[in-house]
């Protein structure tokens, strides 16, 4: 570090979480063909919103997931030529891709490998799985994630939560097979503290009244009272009240939309319900929906969720994740990501850490946070 | 999640006797062929019988029953597929109200068992005719 550089050096045993970005907070940029994927690597390079990048496999890569060598070089010289660094590659668990039946374990495991054999193509050290994987998946996988050195970290997200029974048996399963390439990626929006005002600003756009709006707010805040819902009949019975209370208002075709976003991306855990899987999270999806005039996320707990993680010593990547562009058209994403960013690096300072922004120590400090593949087997 | 870019500007064609627009996946990743389920297409108020309608995808045309064991062949986030049925349209310079409507399945998310989530997504957008061109049988 230059004298020059104001920021101090951490306290040790402290976390110094690496900055980042999945280019999923671009859906729309992507998708509306306004940047192809190189175009949208060197710029989310160029404006600083790496060094960490993270991808989804079939979203990015077309023919996902069969990689070849010279797609594979093109991409990590690309990646090191901009100087970021692979941070996690979101794969998915397809078991409905016959639409009249599940995969069986066997071919499902077979489907999971060959993204994560994608995953090591790529330079990618992390695979993200979903919860659709049991318990009994992932420790069939964990061999095959020692074989290819990527360690898989399954996401913990709404209408989940870290203390959901079926994290904490995804938990303990890990603890017994022992295998370090097993964990967590932890998704904020399962610790979210108020109903997005972006996304009512939506509501508003479509015609919604003042008056049901405060209700569906004042609805979420019932919930948040409640703490997360215990059980799936739990869940389900909040979606119904979020349901009824569009109907009820002469707004029955808003329903739906207020069930899937109430219940399934405003999580309302507190933010000390990551204590218990802590251990296990190696990657971070920094979930967000929007920053309001003060340059703060008003829904999300950002400056508490990185004190958590920097006072655990946390030394993963948090990849900023914006999901306000499925209804905030109005509004680029490019400003909005920049904006949760800063908060993410002041809130790191004010717990007496900073993030990592620079490629070549986050390289480092990856390789040292993860797994490595030598040793596992004797 | 992304219906309002279902339907590509712009491309409206006809031959006479079938109409056919492109369209493009209101997901943000890939889906294969197997758990695009079904489509509605509507052109001003005339709605494409549903054993008429042809889905285009990848350089082939087939109808959505032909799909379903397809695993292989996918609907990239950056590609048009095209949809095609019978709707007698003049071959005019006026503008035409397209509708159509999607159900995919969407494989990673089971909500029962043996059950997976499958969601109904609806676009609605007018244009002219597009120069003619030859349109998929």
């Amino acid at each position: 570090m230059t004298a020059s550089n104001s920021v101090p050096e951490p306290v040790e045993g402290l976390g110094r979480p690496i900055q980042g970005v999945t280019l999923y907070s671009f859906t729309r940029a992507f998708h509306g063909r306004e940047y192809d994927l190189e175009g949208l690597i060197r710029k989310v390079a160029a404006d600083g919103y790496g060094p960490g990048l993270e991808i989804i496999g079939f979203s990015s890569f077309r023919g996902f997931p069969e990689i070849d060598d010279r797609f594979a070089g093109w991409f990590r010289d690309l990646v090191d030529e901009v100087g970021l660094v692979t941070t996690s590659l979101a794969i998915n668990a397809d078991i409905g891709i016959h639409r009249d039946r599940l995969l069986n374990q066997d071919e499902l495991i077979a489907y999971m490998r060959r993204q994560i054999a994608a995953a090591a193509a790529l330079g990618f050290p992390i695979a993200r799985v979903q919860i659709s994987i049991t318990p009994d998946s992932m420790e069939a996988l964990a061999p095959i994630a020692e074989e290819y050195g990527v360690t898989l970290a399954l996401e913990v997200h709404a209408d989940q939560y870290a203390s959901h029974p079926r994290i904490l048996a995804l938990r303990d399963r890990y603890e017994r097979v022992g295998s370090p390439f097993l964990g967590f990626t932890a998704d904020w929006g399962a610790t979210v503290t108020g109903f997005a005002p972006s996304l009512i600003e939506a509501y508003r756009r479509r015609g919604a009244s003042e008056e049901l709006l405060g209700k569906v707010t004042d609805l979420w805040n019932e919930f948040y009272e409640q703490g997360p819902p215990a059980d799936q009949a739990d869940h389900g019975q909040r979606f119904g009240r979020f349901i009824a209370l569009a109907a009820e208002n002469g707004r029955p075709d808003l329903g739906i939309d207020f069930g899937i976003n109430g219940t399934g991306l405003f999580g309302p855990a507190r933010v000390d319900d990551w204590l218990e899987i802590m251990p296990w999270i190696k990657h971070v999806h920094g979930k967000f929906f929007g920053i309001d005039e003060n340059g703060e996320e008003p829904s999300v707990p950002v400056r508490d969720l990185v004190r958590l993680l920097v006072e655990n010593g946390y030394d993963g990547a948090i990849s900023s994740e914006y999901e306000g562009w499925h209804w905030n058209h109005w509004q680029s994403p490019f400003e909005i990501i920049a904006g949760e960013q800063a908060v993410q690096r002041s809130a790191a300072q004010a717990a007496g850490s900073r993030m990592i922004t620079d490629a070549a120590t986050a390289r480092t400090q990856l390789a040292a946070w993860l797994p490595r593949t030598e040793g596992v087997h004797a | 999640m992304i219906p309002d870019r279902i339907i590509e500007p712009g491309t409206l064609t006809t031959d006479g006797s079938r109409v056919a627009v492109e369209v493009r996946i209101p997901w943000y990743r890939a889906l294969p062929a197997s758990c695009i389920a079904g489509a509605k297409l509507t052109v001003d108020g005339v709605e494409a019988p549903a054993e008429s309608l042809r889905w285009r995808m990848n350089g082939q045309e087939r109808a959505f029953a032909d799909m379903v064991d397809d695993t292989d062949s996918w609907w990239f986030p950056l590609d048009s597929a095209v949809l095609s049925g019978e709707v007698a349209l003049p071959a005019d310079a006026g503008e035409h109200r397209v509708e159509v409507g999607l159900t995919l399945y969407i494989p990673y998310i089971v909500i029962g068992e043996n059950e997976v989530l499958h969601i109904e997504e609806h676009d609605a957008k007018t244009m002219p005719l597009r120069e003619a061109q030859e349109v998929a049988a």
